[in-house]
């Protein structure tokens, strides 16, 4: 339990704003990607090289932006609120770099993770934090504040009622004033 | 199986669990998720059916290949005698390894499956070389289904699909559920009683689980502020004074 503890300390010391660039082991593990293909190491490596050194995160406080390429350039942004599922999926090279792939889904249509985070230092963490942000992770179905500031929901339906039910009131008095004069 | 080679299996098995923790990074413990305090984690694994639903599978695949290799060595070895001798130890080689390794397979692919449920999200973890893990916060669920068929039934088990919204993979994408927009909770013993939990879940969630990005008017039900109950104030003072001038 003392491992959960340190591990929630981490948490609170985790920020990924801070992070830019994916970790230089990613490039490690790229170049045993493509060295494992063999023959298709020359096809492979250079992509992966370019995709290695355009690679940029950005994470701010709605929402992460993923963006690469040279020729054909990709950015993805997203919100943390429409993350769907986050699928964390860890080869045994990647364990072996304590890296992994953090996925992101969002309710778009499209086969597949939108968003697939590679190269973090700790994807624990990033995981971690991801989940918080989610919608549901923490208690939403229950207001968060009482109502107290005037643009916050109040349940005082009674008072609502009753004030209605007087201007009513006060409405058929005065037309049944003016019918009578007239 | 006596209970030394019963014991000796179980040891080669514990081995084999210490070099891939130690060497393969396979995490032995099971997985967790971060909650709140007093809310509840419920940490589980298939039920014991589904070892032995794997097992009958294996079985049968097993005693069908292995006569296959026997049918075809016994071919061969009418044909001539000293192709068959000279075959039969590579014949028995391919006929039993892959056997075992099948059988350690099914074995670890049992111990590596968590599943971890609290009361608002599910996290499963499955996979021994390539580890998947997934999350899915019940907010986001769309629909919960329970598969069993008639093998899985006789052994008390089922699976159940929990979904959310998007088109990530398809059904026939869903092997493993890597990147599919689901969660695979196979092989348990209380699918019912889990899709109940689940459920009730969904029912009291205000929102659609499409990721609205301002649901605070949704939330409580409560659709009157205090700016609204303050218009209204000031409305019936109006109407009242109205009533006193004309009655004046």
């Amino acid at each position: 339990m003392d491992n959960e503890s340190a591990l929630s300390e981490e948490q609170a010391n985790f920020d990924p704003t801070q992070i830019t660039r994916p970790d230089p082991s990613l490039m490690t593990y790229y170049f045993i990607v493509a060295v494992l293909t063999t023959i298709g190491f020359f096809f492979l490596i250079l992509p992966l090289v370019f995709k290695y050194h355009t690679l940029r995160y950005k994470f701010d406080d709605k929402g992460v932006s993923m963006s690469w390429g040279v020729l054909f350039r990709r950015e993805i942004y997203l919100t943390y609120r429409r993350i769907q599922d986050i699928h964390v999926t860890r080869n045994i090279f990647q364990r072996w770099l304590g890296l992994a792939e953090v996925a992101v889904q969002t309710a778009s249509g499209s086969a597949g993770a939108e968003m697939k985070i590679e190269g973090i230092r700790r994807p624990e963490l990033l995981r971690d934090f991801l989940y918080r942000q989610m919608r549901g992770a923490r208690g939403e179905t229950e207001p968060q504040v009482a109502g107290e500031a005037a643009g916050e929901p109040v349940s005082d339906s009674d008072e609502a009622l009753a004030l209605l039910q007087g201007i009513r009131d006060d409405l058929r008095g005065l037309r049944q004033t003016m019918e009578a004069r007239s | 199986m006596s209970g030394r080679a019963e014991r000796a299996a179980a040891w080669v098995y514990e081995g084999l669990w210490g070099v891939l923790a130690q060497w393969f990074r396979v995490p032995k413990e099971p997985p967790t998720l971060p909650v709140g305090a007093g809310e509840e984690v419920m940490s589980f694994r298939p039920a014991a059916g589904f070892l032995s639903y794997l097992k009958l599978w294996f079985w049968i695949l097993c005693l069908l290949i292995d006569v296959g290799i026997f049918i075809i060595w016994v071919v061969i070895f009418v044909k001539s005698a000293l192709a068959g001798v000279l075959l039969a130890l590579p014949a028995l080689f391919i006929a039993v390894v892959p056997d075992i390794f099948s059988f350690v397979a099914i074995h670890l692919r049992y111990d590596t499956t968590w599943y971890v449920m609290t009361g608002r999200s599910l996290r499963i973890r499955r996979g021994v070389w390539v580890i998947h893990e997934t999350t899915i916060t019940f907010e986001n669920v769309q629909n919960v289904k329970v598969h069993s068929g008639p093998v899985q039934r006789y052994f008390g088990i089922a699976n159940l699909v929990v979904e959310t919204a998007g088109a990530g993979g398809g059904e026939g994408h869903g092997k493993g559920g890597a990147v599919a927009n689901r969660g695979i909770i196979e092989g348990v013993a209380n699918a019912p009683d889990l899709r109940d939990r689940i459920m009730q879940r969904l029912r009291q969630s205000k929102t659609a689980g499409l990721g609205d990005e301002d649901d605070h008017d949704l939330r409580a039900g409560a659709a009157w502020t205090r700016d609204h109950l303050q218009a209204l104030r000031e409305i019936r003072e109006e109407t009242a004074a109205l009533r006193k001038a004309d009655a004046a």
